[in-house]
């Protein structure tokens, strides 16, 4: 990543709130690229996504290399590189659920939001046209027992079938 | 039928339990303030050590043990306690986060005082909004109340507790991928020796312990080791001579899930079968049990030859697979292995770290193997090579036979097995997650080699009958010789 395209984004900074969530966090840790997944966490937050400016403020926040916060960020699949619907539903699709047919409920919610499934490269694949959602599979969401199960951003929904999922999302 | 006992779980759905008050009600920090005021931190650990404790995140391997290694001169020491559950199957310590925090925070403490360990991190997976932010809250209570912080109750011991959100990578769940990842790292696990109990997170000294583990410590002090040690069956290792004991005490809470009519967490004594299980979880849906995977998608498939093996660590180490976290999945008859095997090796394929090239590349290479044959295009061959006997001609010579080879199911053996080898317990790679993968791909296809094959011949999934799926144990070295371990207390 070059310095020009870190300058022609929009600078990030954190707002006072989470600000302060992080001067608490990194007096947890006796090193402060400790603090790199839940700073990460709360900038995310904040920005939607994770853009290279984003980056590049982690990184001197944490007092490391920019390239070692983009080293993070590529290998957790719950940070995002690219754009995101407000809300994010994650369908489990191991093998409990699968015993449980979330395959219907996967395939009814990409007939009712009208896109497919996010790969991790592609998140605009999976996001719907109005940017309200980003369907995707992830793996276990260790709630077998509930099974078939999605998370829509904090929340987990539980046995569902196509009807709940249909008054879930109208809810929103 | 077999009966729940629940200690861990006993007080889970008390409501408003998460609250200091009400935890306080139920014993809540007495068992602590027991271990402050009657013992010296080595009885805890001698305690620990005696009830025999085993790990419950999957390793099952002694907690007393494991603090035995920790060095007593090198400080700070760090506690992680691992709340990392991904392993399909389980999810037993979602439940205990998100319902009774405090009972972990207990368990924390007395580890803590047991090793002189004044900051311990609490790895949360990132999924667990909700049960982060109610351990929050309870962390917060039991600063307030003077449990936690500087100057503990008095005592002049200093306690820390903080959470620490992961972010979706499975690998964070091994204990040095958990530290890697503590760090601020990649979560890619860490060669061993050193070990975590000599150098861990920061370069100090670690203990890492499951929540399930680090709950079970306050009715070890509370109850006495002698109450403990009578719950689970204490086997005898006849390696050694005379036999040592091989404890497989307390409770374990058993997640069930898959083909039964009311899955969720059991907490029962260990030792007991999976037909006894299937029981308690309300009975099998459907009319047959073709398989069992008793800990998590990484342990060996059971058969329905194999039901009366019990669930505990010994017993099913010696049939070949593994209690691990005690996710156990029931498929019944109308279940075809070949899918089931398809959707866990994509699991595994996703997950993969990346680290090691075995297992960077080995794990798609068998998720597209057992792809192409559950797409129907699955290798096989006829082939004639010379097979020496007597001949048509009377004479010592090639007979001329021909063989069906199923080139896919070797291959898939090969490549799972140059991941880590199941036979040898060897594995090319880092950290077991290599094992994790090549033991239910080599032992769902080794169990269930007739229903690879139909699938391969018609070129299609075929679901056979249990009866026609599963190899019989006679034939197949994928079964231990069956024996049944014998009891400490009956020799």
């Amino acid at each position: 990543m070059s310095d020009e395209l870190i300058q022609i984004e929009t600078p990030f900074a954190f707002n006072e709130e989470n600000q302060r969530a992080f001067d608490a966090l990194i007096g947890r840790y006796p090193v402060k690229e400790a603090a790199m997944l839940p700073t990460l966490h709360l900038a995310q937050r904040q920005a939607g996504y994770i853009t290279p400016a984003v980056m590049k403020y982690v990184a001197e926040q944490l007092e490391v290399s920019v390239m070692k916060v983009k080293d993070v960020v590529t290998f957790y699949p719950m940070f995002f590189e690219e754009p995101v619907g407000e809300y994010v539903i994650r369908v489990c699709h191991t093998l409990p659920c699968a015993l449980q047919d979330c395959q219907v409920v996967l395939e009814h919610l990409k007939e009712k939001l009208g896109t497919d499934v996010a790969s991790e490269t592609n998140l605009a694949k999976g996001t719907t046209a109005d940017s309200k959602f980003t369907l995707m599979k992830v793996e276990c969401l260790a709630s077998c027992d509930v099974a078939p199960v999605i998370m829509i951003n904090d929340d987990l929904y539980k046995n569902l079938t196509p009807e709940k999922v249909d008054e879930i999302l109208d809810n929103l | 039928m077999a009966e729940e006992k629940r200690i861990l779980y006993e007080h889970l759905d008390v409501p408003d339990i998460n609250t200091f008050d009400v935890f306080r009600q139920y014993d809540g920090y007495t068992r602590f303030e027991k271990a402050i005021a009657e013992y010296q931190p080595e009885d805890i650990a001698k305690m620990v050590m005696d009830s025999g404790l085993k790990g419950r995140g999957g390793a099952g391997f002694s907690t007393g043990l494991k603090w035995s290694f920790v060095p007593k001169d090198i400080k700070p020491c760090y506690l992680c306690c691992n709340a990392d559950e991904s392993e399909p199957g389980t999810f037993s310590n979602r439940y205990v986060l998100e319902k009774n925090p405090h009972l972990l925070i207990e368990g924390i403490l007395i580890c803590c005082y047991a090793m002189g360990i004044e900051t311990t991190y609490v790895y949360i997976r990132g999924e667990f909004t909700l049960g982060k932010k109610m351990l929050d809250a309870a962390i917060k209570e039991a600063y307030e109340k003077g449990y936690l912080g500087k100057d503990v109750r008095g005592t002049g011991l200093n306690i820390d507790i903080y959470t620490h959100p992961g972010a979706g990578a499975y690998i964070c769940g091994e204990e040095t991928g958990l530290i890697e990842s503590l760090e601020g790292k990649r979560g890619q696990p860490r060669n061993k020796p050193p070990f975590p109990a000599v150098e861990g997170v920061f370069g100090k000294p670690t203990v890492v312990q499951n929540v399930e583990t680090l709950c079970n410590l306050p009715f070890i002090v509370g109850n006495g080791v002698e109450w403990y040690t009578q719950m689970g069956p204490t086997y005898a290792d006849t390696r050694s001579d005379p036999p040592t004991p091989d404890p497989n005490t307390g409770t374990k809470l058993y997640c069930i899930s898959g083909d039964v009519n009311e899955p969720g967490v059991y907490e029962l004594e260990l030792g007991l079968t999976s037909t006894e299980l299937i029981e308690v979880a309300g009975g099998l849906r459907g009319e047959e049990v073709k398989a069992v995977i008793p800990g998590g998608s990484s342990a060996p498939i059971l058969t329905h030859y194999e039901l009366d093996t019990r669930l505990d660590f010994t017993s099913l180490t010696l049939a070949k697979s593994m209690l691990g976290s005690g996710g156990i999945i029931v498929m019944n008859e109308t279940r075809n292995i070949v899918d089931c095997l398809l959707n866990i090796m994509k699991f595994y394929a996703h997950e993969s770290c990346g680290q090691c090239t075995p297992c960077r590349w080995g794990t798609p290479w068998v998720r597209d193997i057992v792809q192409r044959i559950a797409d129907g295009n699955g290798r096989k061959s006829t082939i004639t090579r010379p097979k020496f006997g007597v001949a048509e001609n009377g004479r010592w010579g090639d007979t001329g036979e021909t063989e069906e080879i199923y080139e896919d199911l070797d291959l898939l053996e090969s490549v799972a097995n140059n991941i880590a080898n199941v036979d040898t317990m060897t594995w090319n790679t880092i950290c077991v997650f290599g094992i994790a993968v090549s033991w239910p791909a080599v032992s769902y296809m080794r169990k269930f080699r007739p229903e690879f094959e139909a699938a391969i011949r018609e070129g299609k999934l075929v679901t056979l009958s249990v009866a026609e799926a599963t190899v019989p144990p006679e034939e197949n070295y994928a079964y231990q010789q069956r024996f049944v371990p014998k009891e400490f207390a009956d020799l």
